[in-house]
């Protein structure tokens, strides 16, 4: 990289280097790029051996580098000096009056030494604005103390007379007041009584007349002598605050604009300080001068070295071993020790590492870009910038932390730990401690092999059955009630929309399990069926529960039962909003009754509710709570299904049972990534096809 | 004179019924009213069997009838139905403020601002979203475990608040984000030439505006534990610590406890409410439905 003989800015501006040296030495570069031969290997000498610090223009920066610190030296005596000689009692002005002293002094120095850095110019700047602005902001913080001293004086004389004699004032005038506005209601009910207006428009101006007598009183009552002062003094204390902050910040604003557009000249060319500093975040900004900036990495480096790091090798952790017992799973470990704990123990030590890893990037990028920026010419933030980006840019990440941490360890956690035991032999036999098996589990699922594999793909096909058949039906029953409710001529439609609510609204457990009550083998029901079948002889009863078939046909007609009420209100609400035009522009063409459901209705409800009614079918597909509480999943019939599951179990409540019941973790786990797969797969191609996925408007 | 000539003619928008038509609307009533009738019986015997007093521990139907508040008495004295009662309203209340307090940043958050991650973390929390929460059950009880190593205050009901507010996050910053979305910029940009912060504008003019859709997710972060069976089976073990749903179902499966009346008067208690509230906000609670409609 070379010099160059200009700098650019943060705008973009590009400006003549006043660093004699580096001027040279970027004439030089550019002369050897169009130079050959003799006069090259000249140049190129020339820039190698160049003195590197005995130029006249070093040495005179260097005099004038001291002189500065020698001047910067006596900026506390001036201080002292200031704060003392000056007598006015707010402590605020003193401070701002003597820094206002100390900016003018240093424009002065700096003026002469403009012309030779961008440094000491830029400092000029800086002084020169405060210089400038400073004294506005101590002229209006003396005007709003001096108001305010004037306020509570005020305040302070408001006698018990004074305020007994305007509360006597204000007595009768709120009297009156109240009197002319009954007046005025009067002549309102008057015009009513004379017809003149509806009685919709006397009760709303009886309330226009009685609010704006409310508001006159409440006017009057502010403009009391004792409240008004207590006013005027609370708005100056306010003004004191915010007028005086802004102020404050138009200063700073005033100066980094400053800043923007004055370039910085380094001699440094490769920005090595972010290489060097990355294993302590907060060092390299340090090192260049951003304190406030290095506190907030600084923390990070804590983490890392005193959480991150430690974790992830065993210490400080509830059990486990960090990572490396993720990988042992406790094997050969204590009797006490559970592989579990130290498999979740290793991914939260993982997420720690994803963290820490994560800080040293942002921090590593964040110097690295300052390096460069400075090495181009821009300066870098200060304290006041950060902030102003920090807000900016910053704002979406800080308030969406709370989500992600509770997503990361809520949700994604537990996921991963799934994903993670499902690759391990986690079965009755190997509760407390477990290993690593690979892909036994899937090949056992697949296969159809073993306790808990069998009855997989019998319980998949029910599932499906389930799925297909129970949303199917729900939907139906939605969609024709919708129908049959919403032609104009049905009457009560309040009353049917109510009750077929009412499924929907008694929370679906509570009717669940009374179903699951009334179908038990002396339940009313099977009583009641069994009578209408005309089996009386108990070893011929029928029973629902018992039987395969007639648990699945009950569950899917219960299902149908509890699943209409939402598709039936989605549907009445979609039939509300299709305007009337288009059925009398159907009836106009000609179309029947009939041929508008068929040809508006129907394609127009179907098109709206189709994601939806997707929706409807991932739901049952998971619809744990029916088949759990309905049955228990049974009946049992080991032949098929073996001890583990009944019937009538779907791939949830299967999972349930293999590892809350049988303790099957490892292949519980397993059909749960399939399953989880799989709806992650179906919905997804669903929903490619929306339109706000298409359109990219997410 | 104005009545009689009326009844000769046809005075409606809509044409005449034909004979046909009448029995089609009388098929259309039938049909309507069977389904009202099917809807209404279970309820209704619910509601008749938890105030006859001449039930025993198992439900018969159809037999004889006293009045009675049996049941009840007994769900209240023998029962843990406050504690249940208490545990669900502690926990409903706890999760719809956790979600609100979160969901609302994070929707605000997504829909005004660009900034780096923002589509691949929406489409992660997408696709997280579709995997139920069931799929972390073997995990769940040893992370509480560790926790409340951790932290001993931690209970199961806080974990249970965490798993559910967790859970809803993802749907529920899409639902927001959505209606966020629909808010003119405008509002914002007036709001910030005035001098508004980031917080400002969030606090002093997208909250107010949100206000219904926020009412709506409060309103099902709210109802979902009073429905949810699976999470408290696992993770609550205690019958005082029950919620309404574990704590009603000892009622009916448990040797010791089971009173099926009981557990009538229990499910009519606890359905009461939830009715009035559904019926009350039946319109919102479907728009709320409708606009997460990428919800898997």
């Amino acid at each position: 990289m070379s010099y160059g003989t200009t700098v650019r800015d943060d705008i973009g501006n590009e400006h003549p280097r006043k660093h004699l040296r580096l001027k040279e030495r970027g004439e030089l570069e550019l002369k050897r790029l169009y130079s050959e031969g003799e006069e090259k290997r000249a140049i190129e000498l020339e820039l190698r051996t160049q003195p590197i610090d005995d130029h006249p223009y070093e040495q005179a920066l260097r005099t004038a580098r001291e002189e500065e610190k020698a001047f910067l030296a006596g900026a506390r005596e001036r201080r002292a000096a200031c704060l003392s000689s000056l007598e006015d009692r707010d402590p605020r002005i003193r401070e701002w009056t003597c820094q206002l002293q100390e900016s003018e002094a240093r424009r002065d120095f700096y003026e002469p030494l403009v012309d030779m850095s961008y440094d000491f110019e830029l400092a000029y700047q800086e002084n020169r604005v405060v210089s400038k602005e400073l004294p506005i902001v101590i002229a209006l913080r003396h005007e709003l103390l001096d108001e305010l001293e004037e306020a509570e004086k005020d305040l302070s004389l408001v006698g018990k007379e004074d305020q007994e004699a305007a509360l006597n004032e204000f007595n009768e005038y709120r009297r009156k007041r109240k009197a002319a506005c009954s007046e005025e209601k009067k002549k309102i009910r008057q015009q009513h009584r004379e017809g003149l207006i509806s009685s919709k428009a006397l009760h709303n101006e009886q309330k226009r007349a009685e609010r704006s007598a409310e508001e006159d009183i409440l006017t009057k009552k502010r403009l009391l002598p004792l409240p008004k002062c207590r006013d005027r003094v609370r708005h100056i204390k306010h003004r004191l605050k915010v007028d005086i902050d802004s102020r404050w910040r138009v200063i700073h604003s005033d100066i980094s604009d400053i800043r923007r557009k004055t370039p910085i000249e380094v001699k440094k060319r490769h920005p090595w300080l972010s290489l060097l500093t990355f294993p302590i975040p907060g060092l390299g900004q340090l090192l260049i001068g951003q304190r406030q900036k290095a506190f907030f990495f600084f923390l990070g480096t804590l983490f890392i070295y005193l959480a991150a790091i430690p974790y992830s090798l065993g210490v400080g952790n509830y059990r486990g071993k960090g990572i490396a017992g993720l990988i042992s799973l406790a094997k050969g470990g204590a009797r006490l020790d559970r592989s579990i704990i130290f498999m979740i123990e290793g991914v939260i030590a993982v997420i720690f590492l994803v963290l820490a890893f994560l800080i040293l990037y942002l921090s590593y990028r964040d110097v690295r870009s300052t390096e460069k920026r400075m090495i181009a010419g821009i300066r870098k933030h200060n304290w006041f910038e950060t902030r102003m980006v920090m807000r900016g840019k910053g704002f979406p990440y800080f308030v969406s932390a709370p989500a992600a941490i509770l997503t990361i360890f809520i949700v994604l956690l537990p996921i991963a730990v799934t994903c993670l035991i499902s690759f391990t032999n986690y079965d009755p036999t190997h509760q407390s401690k477990f290993s690593w098996t690979g892909l036994e589990n899937y090949k056992a699922i697949f296969l159809g092999q073993g306790m808990a594999g069998g009855p997989f793909w019998h319980i998949m096909g029910w599932t499906l059955i389930w799925t297909l058949a129970a949303t199917t039906l729900a939907i139906f029953i939605g969609f024709v009630l919708a129908l049959l409710v919403n032609q104009d001529r049905i009457r009560g439609k309040k009353f049917f929309r109510t009750v077929y609510l009412l499924p929907w609204a008694v929370p679906a457990f509570i009717t669940i399990m009374f179903f699951s009550i009334m179908f038990s083998p002396s339940g009313p029901l099977t009583v009641a069926l069994n009578q209408f079948l005309g089996n009386t002889d108990p070893s011929e009863m029928l029973n629902i529960k018992y039987t395969t078939w007639g648990t699945r046909i009950v569950l899917i007609l219960l299902q149908g039962w509890l699943g209409s009420s939402y598709v039936f209100l989605l549907c009445t609400g979609i039939l509300q909003g299709i305007p009337n035009d288009l059925y009398e522009a159907a009836r106009i063409d000609g179309a029947q009754g009939f041929q508008q459901t068929r040809y508006i209705t129907i394609p127009l409800l179907l098109f709206q509710t189709a994601p939806l009614m997707i929706g409807q079918y991932t739901f049952n597909f998971n619809n744990f709570s029916i088949i759990y509480l309905f049955n228990g999943g049974g009946p049992f019939e080991p032949s098929k299904y073996g001890n583990l599951a009944g019937s009538s179990d779907l791939l949830i409540s299967y999972i349930y049972k293999l590892t809350i019941q049988k303790q099957y973790q490892g292949i519980g786990s397993a059909i749960t990534m399939i399953v989880s797969l799989l709806l992650i797969f179906i919905t997804w191609m669903g929903f490619r096809r929306t339109k706000s996925f298409r359109e990219e408007k997410l | 004179m104005k009545k009689k000539k009326s009844e000769g003619l046809y005075l409606s928008d809509r044409p005449p019924l034909t004979p046909v038509k009448v029995v089609l609307l009388a098929i259309s009533y039938v049909l309507l009213l069977l389904y009202v009738f099917i809807v209404l019986w279970p309820l209704a015997q619910i509601l008749i069997t938890s105030f006859n007093g001449n039930q025993e521990a198992y439900i018969i139907i159809g037999g004889s009838y006293s009045f009675s508040f049996k049941h009840f008495r007994y769900l209240f004295q023998e029962t843990y139905f406050f504690n249940w009662v208490l545990n669900t309203i502690v926990i409903a209340v706890a999760t719809a403020l956790l979600t609100l307090f979160v969901v609302s940043f994070t929707g605000y958050a997504y829909s005004r601002y660009r900034f780096k991650g923002r589509k691949a973390s929406l489409m992660a929390i997408m696709l997280i979203q579709i995997i139920p929460t069931f799929a972390g059950i073997t995990a769940f009880y040893t992370l509480h475990s560790i926790l409340s190593a951790i932290m001993p205050w931690f209970s199961r009901q806080m974990f249970l608040v965490l798993i559910y507010a967790g859970g809803g996050i993802a749907s529920n910053t899409f639902i927001l984000k959505g209606y966020i979305d629909s808010i003119s910029h405008e509002l914002d940009d007036a709001a910030r030439i005035d001098g508004c912060g980031n917080f400002q504008v969030y606090r002093l003019i997208i909250m107010p505006i949100v206000r219904p859709m926020l009412a709506i997710i409060a309103l099902w972060s709210f109802i979902g534990p009073f429905l949810d069976y699976l999470m408290p089976s696992i993770l609550l073990s205690d019958p005082k610590s029950y919620t309404l749903a574990t704590g009603l179902y000892t009622l009916i499966t448990d040797q010791y406890n089971m009173h099926q009346p009981v557990f009538a008067a229990g499910g009519l208690l606890t359905a009461l409410p939830i009715i009035v509230l559904f019926i009350a906000l039946q319109n919102q609670l479907v728009s709320g439905l409708s606009s997460g409609a990428v919800k898997g």
